[in-house]
């Protein structure tokens, strides 16, 4: 064997992490992924006019908080080898039930976005609940969860957006800037620390990684597999409602018909930023460089002017493009990737 | 017969008078079994003879109908937990790591170690990289577990059996997943934890691995603990004498000479690293040919490589005369091949589908009409193949799960007829399958022989293959060792050259 040994006390030496970092496919996909972004960033920097200015870049931050604070938890949910494609209705309904709150209910605003992530998180429970106790395939529970979702933020709604007061310190601060960069920026990254944290440094985040490497192994070691399954969309139905907040305060209402098809973009950044839709494998490092990966592409898209419905099928293909790569990658790792 | 001990330590685990019926079987008769602290103990026994259901009792997975099982002098009451608190830990075939994760945290898996900082990675690098080396093993803790060989995998699985601090350690076929060559490295681990006063229950049907790793050797056959011996005094032939027992000798009955035609399959040198290694064999119109060989010897891989599932390194395959030139699933079965899986379950039938439709997905065309499937044509055929087979079925309509694991073979051998293959690979088609369905499956190969076919027949019920074969190979490691011709087949002689060390070769 080609294995370096650890004897006990020693400390890893450089050497040994870059070998780890090599031969995990994880470490592949991040080392392929930072190149691939800044040559993305390199031809935009350089071809596309308005790309590097000030304006551009802080509004590049906006797009990628909208798709990186639930892809957060979405990472969770599929390195369990579940799926939640519930999150655009679930976000477009939280910025109503946020609007409401303040405004019809009269609630003040922190009280406002506590209710709303009470709301998130009980349909996420339900869901984790169908999943883990009953057995209903997560991808069909959430599907269900979209209609349901969006039927309702648009039936309370008539389809109208509902103002909410851009006067209130809270909404103010949600939509502007803090230390020069947009406020939703700042969840991300604080999203992005904690569940970076959590899912590499938690017996919860770990246990995430055991049921959706093996969930047999998994229950045997005894970690309760129904409660990871159902904490799982409980957190995603959460970020998503704080997502709903955050669009609110943006938009400066509340609106049924938003966040159309976001669900697919957070899905594709997790899987472009390495984790495997078979479970087990993944991390958030790798679905931050995704959210980055995709804003980017977006945003360069628009810039160069490419036709508008061209332009999905280009971050389409593109996306597909990463994936396939991601694939051959831990195949030449020597992972077992087929059937 | 319980072979003494003097420099083992303590009794570690045993069974008094055991016995387990399932319905229908008597798996366990009153079995006597007892291993001592330090001691490697080999299990032995054919299919069925009661290895599986022993290791089980005393994992705590099944529970005794009555007698006693106890481990280091605690009576086992209760399930698993209760079992591995008492000190015992299991090692099954699959693989049951987190593939995402580091070494040291499948060891540690659901008892992940907390510092101030969440979990402490170092401190689980550091007992992981002890226990490893308490073995051994040479593995890098922080290693993602999806990058190591399978050997390595193998390793982990059993340094994190051993990280239990267990008192008796199983071990079930702990290397027959792997090749030759990588199979010293888990002896040499297996040899460690014995050292430190483990005892070891060591399932394995390698010859030359027992050799070289177990002390003694209990051997079962039909329920019953047959002898426990120690291995150095045990030739393999009297091993094998105790595990067939007078089996032996009612095998001539059932063979009948065929006449045989020209050469249908011939294989030359196939090589399929790691598993196979330059095979060479060829099959006759009219020949039943028999592939012997231990769990993990490469006959599997070797014919699956035959129909064009794995792509061997070098060597040439011809069907019917014709070079294979593309080593792909669908140009084979074209030109004739059809090969029915070791697992029927989940590589056999589609459990979903109608038995007619199980049987005519090998070729939709010829139950089509112009594009569309043709609900009469499909009546007519599956139901012609229901007369030839002799399957039990009312309705061809319901789902094939509905049907007997007999009639279920009979279907997936079945849909090869369909599709006019004569060069039949049948891959253990008598597994999971009652007595009679047995006998059946072997009328159904010699009249597939005696109307022109090839059959390649796969068995690790090596009594099976005189009945049929008309000649039979031996594979060892990946290669043919041995061969014999009907009716000098002798299932004792099959067993003797599929577990030989090599220097009984």
């Amino acid at each position: 064997m080609s294995t370096t040994t650890t004897t006990p006390g020693q400390r890893v030496g450089l050497r040994q992490r870059w070998e780890r970092l090599v031969r995990s496919g994880t470490g592949l996909n991040i080392i392929g992924l930072l190149v691939a972004i800044a040559l993305l960033y390199g031809v935009l920097s350089a071809t596309a006019v308005g790309f590097t200015s000030a304006a551009n870049q802080v509004g590049m931050l906006r797009d990628a908080a909208m798709i990186g604070v639930v892809a957060t938890g979405m990472t969770l949910v599929i390195i369990a080898g579940e799926i939640d494609v519930s999150i655009g209705p679930a976000v477009a309904l939280s910025s109503v039930i946020f609007a409401k709150a303040m405004t019809a209910w009269g609630l003040p605003a922190i009280v406002a976005i506590l209710v709303t992530l009470v709301f998130g998180g009980l349909w996420g429970s339900v869901v984790g609940y169908l999943r883990a106790r009953i057995g209903v395939p997560s991808f069909i529970g959430t599907l269900g969860l979209w209609n349901i979702l969006g039927g309702l933020a648009l039936f309370t709604t008539d389809a109208l957006p509902v103002p909410i007061p851009l006067t209130d310190p809270t909404v103010d601060l949600l939509s502007s800037r803090i230390l020069g960069l947009p406020t939703p920026a700042w969840v991300m990254l604080l999203a992005f620390l904690v569940f970076g944290f959590v899912s590499t440094r938690t017996a919860y985040g770990r246990s995430v990684f055991a049921v959706g490497g093996n969930s047999s192994s998994a229950r045997l070691a005894g970690i309760n597999v129904a409660k990871i399954r159902t904490l799982i969309f409980v957190t995603t139905g959460m970020l998503s409602a704080l997502s709903g907040v955050l669009l609110a305060a943006r938009l400066g209402s509340g609106n049924g018909g938003a966040a159309k098809g976001l669900e697919f973009s957070i899905i594709a950044a997790v899987v472009v930023g390495g984790t495997a839709m078979t479970g087990g494998r993944g991390s958030l490092l790798g679905t931050f460089l995704g959210v980055i990966f995709i804003t980017l592409l977006g945003n360069g898209l628009v810039l160069l002017g490419v036709n508008s419905f061209l332009q999905q099928v280009v971050s389409g293909a593109i996306i597909v493009i990463a994936v396939l790569l991601n694939v051959l990658m831990s195949r030449r790792g020597g992972h077992a990737t087929t059937d | 017969m319980e072979g003494k001990s003097p420099e083992f330590g303590s009794v570690i685990a045993q069974t008094r008078a055991v016995n387990k019926r399932y319905p229908g079987v008597h798996a366990l008769k009153s079995v006597d079994f007892t291993v001592h602290a330090g001691e490697v103990r080999a299990l032995l026994g054919a299919n069925g003879a009661g290895k599986s259901t022993l290791i089980r009792m005393l994992a705590g997975v099944e529970t005794p109908d009555d007698g006693t099982v106890e481990i280091a002098g605690v009576q086992l009451v209760g399930g698993v937990r209760e079992a591995s608190k008492l000190g015992v830990a299991t090692v099954y075939q699959e693989l049951s790591l987190i593939p995402g994760m580091s070494v040291a945290e499948n060891l540690f898996l659901g008892h992940w170690l907390r510092g101030r900082a969440g979990i402490d990675v170092r401190a689980m690098e550091t007992a992981a990289a002890s226990t490893l080396s308490a073995i051994g093993a040479r593995i890098d803790p922080g290693r993602e577990v999806a990058g190591l060989t399978l050997a390595e995998q193998q390793i982990v699985e059993i340094a994190r059996a051993v990280h239990e601090d267990p008192k008796l350690l199983i071990l079930d076929e702990p290397t027959s997943a792997l090749a030759a060559h990588e199979v010293g490295l888990v002896l040499d681990v297996v040899r460690k934890v014995a050292a430190q006063g483990v005892g070891v229950i060591y399932v394995s049907h390698r010859m030359d691995e027992l050799r070289q790793i177990a002390d003694t050797v209990t051997v079962m056959r039909d329920g019953r603990h047959i002898a426990t011996t120690d291995v150095r005094g045990a030739s393999t032939q009297r091993i094998i004498d105790l595990m067939l027992g007078e089996t032996a000798a009612r095998e001539e009955l059932g063979y009948q000479a065929r006449p045989l035609g020209e050469v249908k399959l011939n294989v030359v040198g196939l090589s399929v690293p790691p598993k196979v290694d330059e095979v060479s064999f060829s099959v006759r119109q009219g020949e039943i040919l028999g592939i012997a060989g231990l769990l993990g010897s490469g006959r599997s891989e070797l014919l699956r490589a035959v129909a064009g599932f794995e792509k061997p390194a070098s060597g040439v395959i011809e069907v019917n005369g014709m070079k294979v030139r593309s080593h792909n699933p669908l140009h084979i079965k074209n030109l004739g091949v059809g090969l029915t899986p070791e697992n029927r379950k989940r590589e056999g039938i589609v459990a979903d589908l109608s038995i007619a439709e199980n049987m005519v997905m090998s070729d939709y065309g010829k139950v089509s009409s112009a594009g569309v499937l043709q609900p009469s044509l499909v009546q007519r055929v599956s139901s012609a193949l229901r007369a030839r087979l002799d399957m039990k079925a009312d309705n061809l309509d319901h789902s094939i799960a509905t049907l007997s694991g007999g009639n279920q073979q009979k279907a997936v051998i079945g849909r090869w007829l369909h599709a006019g293959s004569n060069v039949l690979l049948l891959d253990e088609p008598t597994r999971g399958v009652d007595v009679g369905s047995k006998a059946q499956i072997y009328d159904i190969m010699r009249q597939l022989a005696a109307d022109g076919a090839a059959v390649v027949f796969i068995s690790s019920e090596l009594e099976e293959l005189p009945l049929v074969c008309d000649r039979v190979i031996v594979l060892q490691g990946g290669r043919v060792t041995a061969e014999f011709h009907a009716p000098q087949i002798r299932a004792a002689e099959l067993l003797a050259a599929a577990m030989a060390t090599e220097e009984e070769n």
